[in-house]
């Protein structure tokens, strides 16, 4: 995880806010030497991500909780914490403490690795998700292809855990989280892809970047409509949410992959799905709806008002504006899901199948196509 | 190539009309969001049950003349009449009565037939146990009156539907002396008798005795 020279020339062409550069200054202030100040800096936004991503889960499981309740005219966790804000983490702390068992004849090893191999690259994913100009881990190149290629090691360890629990619940649910996963991630990508073709660039700033002369009306959700919806339920299937939660369908297959968990390796499973939720809601907006930009540019409101933009009061509130809009339309699109949830019944294998492969796929192809059509006609507007 | 394209244009048109069931589907589901819940919080809030509920039956031993109606009348002839026949009295004399209310399905068929009213319907709707056994009641336990949830000081009791006043949902905060919508059947009969033309026939042959069991 090393952070690009990315970061810095693009600090050089928009001076908004670098805490890498200024840290690493004041630390070499101090008296140590870059490399010194680099290592020190390191560990920093790894460990802001992954508290930011816990957090975002446990905010995520009572949204769910509490919309869940009010879709059905109930009340909903309410004793834990004001209107059970500390529910999430009262069902983290039990399944902290709770005995971790490891069936009869189940592969101990894989039946371990398994949840971890899920966890793991969801979180990774992270590592491109910018809040702000700056406000990434890592502005890798590769950008979004990079989550892309994570995300498709998801279904090994699903697959990994399905086997070794030893549970023919287990094996057919891994199976078919495994199918779903690969069907997906085509269109998936070919949405991605035709994102990438108008911004001529996968880095995730980019994508934002380009976005965002014209607040609104610039965002991509207007260019991409087909993509985003294609997109959009491409990553409720990924994240194994209704309507296409069939790998963990309970009337069939128990819990699917998880049968066999419990405690901890179980709350590995619990927490994967949740932030991957997150981070697929996160990547919409960051990919159609504008990232961190406010609706109209901040840039413009400044002027108008103005003051100056590399002003460090406006540095500042550009930031914390830029943070609470990715956080906001991210929310936005997981009260969605939930409300998908409770609105869709769940499809059939056959069914699923049949979106991905006969639907989505050709749709998707087509989008990618129009766009660059569209594209080589319309360079000012389709980014030529 | 004509059929080609009409083939596209019937599948565009169905997956846009798959779309816009799914768009109905989620706005009735938004549409939940600004309805209040209905939340009955049970141990600690109870739901009045209803005039003529049909719970656990109530039985008086001294009244039964052990003439086996009860088991006639009931679908799997479920209650069991323990008697024999005193030859110098020649009367049939009770030992024991029991009803199974694990088996029972409260269809309420031997109260309705008991020709000397010694069976009756309770409130009583808890009848958990750890032991399917311990459902067979007996005379004894069949002759316990049931707790009130109204009577119940760890309980609040809560009215649900038409016990409710006009136009209220909540059954929660209401004014104690609040009536429900409509008039009480004593009202009936206290209107019909000042001046009997008001009311219909319908009306006065209603049983007299079923009064509101709901006020708080």
């Amino acid at each position: 995880m090393v952070i690009s020279l990315g970061l810095t020339s693009q600090a050089l062409t928009n001076p908004g806010i670098d805490l890498e550069f200024s840290f690493n200054q004041a630390i070499q202030g101090l008296g140590l030497s870059s490399e010194l100040a680099h290592l020190i800096w390191l560990p920093l936004p790894m460990l802001l991500v992954l508290v930011a991503a816990v957090v975002g889960v446990l905010v995520t499981v009572w949204l769910e909780r509490k919309i869940s309740a009010a879709a059905q005219q109930r009340i909903g966790p309410e004793y834990a914490g004001a209107l059970g804000v500390l529910q999430p983490m009262a069902d983290g702390l039990k399944l902290l403490v709770k005995e971790d068992v490891i069936p009869a004849r189940a592969d101990s090893l894989l039946f371990t690795l398994g949840p971890v191999l899920v966890l793991i690259p969801v979180i990774l994913s992270w590592l491109i998700v910018p809040f702000g100009q700056n406000l990434l881990i890592s502005n890798v190149g590769i950008g979004i292809f990079l989550w892309i290629a994570l995300s498709s090691i998801q279904p090994i360890g699903l697959l990994m855990s399905g086997y070794a629990s030893n549970n023919k619940y287990s094996l057919l649910g891994g199976l078919r989280a495994a199918a779903q996963s690969i069907s997906y991630e085509i269109p998936l990508a070919l949405a991605v892809l035709a994102i990438v073709m108008m911004s001529n660039s996968l880095s995730t700033v980019d994508i934002v970047e380009q976005q965002n002369n014209a607040g609104l009306l610039s965002w991509n959700i207007w260019r991409q409509p087909v993509g985003f919806v294609i997109f959009w339920i491409c990553a409720l299937a990924e994240c194994e949410r209704l309507p296409f939660d069939l790998p963990e369908a309970e009337e069939e297959l128990v819990a699917g992959y998880q049968t066999e968990y419990a405690g901890m390796k179980f709350a590995l499973f619990y927490l994967g799905s949740y932030i991957n939720l997150v981070l697929s809601a996160l990547l919409v907006s960051v990919l159609y709806l504008g990232g961190w930009g406010f609706p109209i540019p901040v840039e413009w409101l400044a002027d108008w008002l103005g003051q100056p933009t590399n002003a460090p009061l406006i540095q500042v509130i550009t930031g914390s504006i830029g943070i609470v809009m990715t956080v906001l339309k991210a929310y936005f699109l997981v009260f969605i899901a939930i409300l998908l949830r409770w609105t869709t019944p769940r499809v059939r294998i056959d069914q699923l199948l049949d979106l991905g492969w006969k639907f989505l796929l050709p749709i998707s192809l087509v989008n990618l196509l129009v766009t660059a059509s569209l594209k080589l006609a319309f360079p000012i507007a389709f980014g030529g | 190539m004509l059929g080609f394209l009409k083939q596209v244009t019937a599948y565009t048109k169905e997956a846009f009309g798959a779309a816009n069931y799914l768009f109905q589907g989620l706005a009735v589901t938004f549409d939940h969001m600004r309805r209040r819940p209905i939340t009955v919080q049970y141990p600690y809030e109870k739901l009045i049950p209803s005039e003529r509920y049909r719970g656990r039956i109530h039985y008086e031993f001294d009244k039964c003349i052990a003439c086996e109606v009860c088991v006639r009348v009931c679908p799997i002839n479920l209650p069991v009449v323990d008697w024999v026949m005193n030859k110098e009295t020649k009367k049939k004399e009770l030992r024991n009565y029991s009803i199974d209310f694990g088996v029972c399905i409260f269809c309420g068929n031997c109260v309705e037939y008991c020709p000397t009213n010694c069976l009756s319907m309770t409130e009583e709707y808890e009848l958990a146990a750890f032991d399917r056994h311990s459902l067979n009641y007996d005379n004894v336990a069949l002759g316990r009156l049931p707790t009130s949830v109204t009577t119940d000081p760890s309980v609040q009791p809560l009215r649900e539907l038409s016990y409710l006043p006009k136009g209220t949902m909540d059954p929660h905060d209401l004014p104690q002396d609040i009536s429900r919508a409509g008039k009480l059947p004593s009202e009936i009969i206290e209107l019909g008798k000042e001046n009997p033309s008001t009311i219909n026939l319908k009306k006065t042959t209603q049983n007299p005795t079923q009064i509101e069991p709901n006020q708080e």
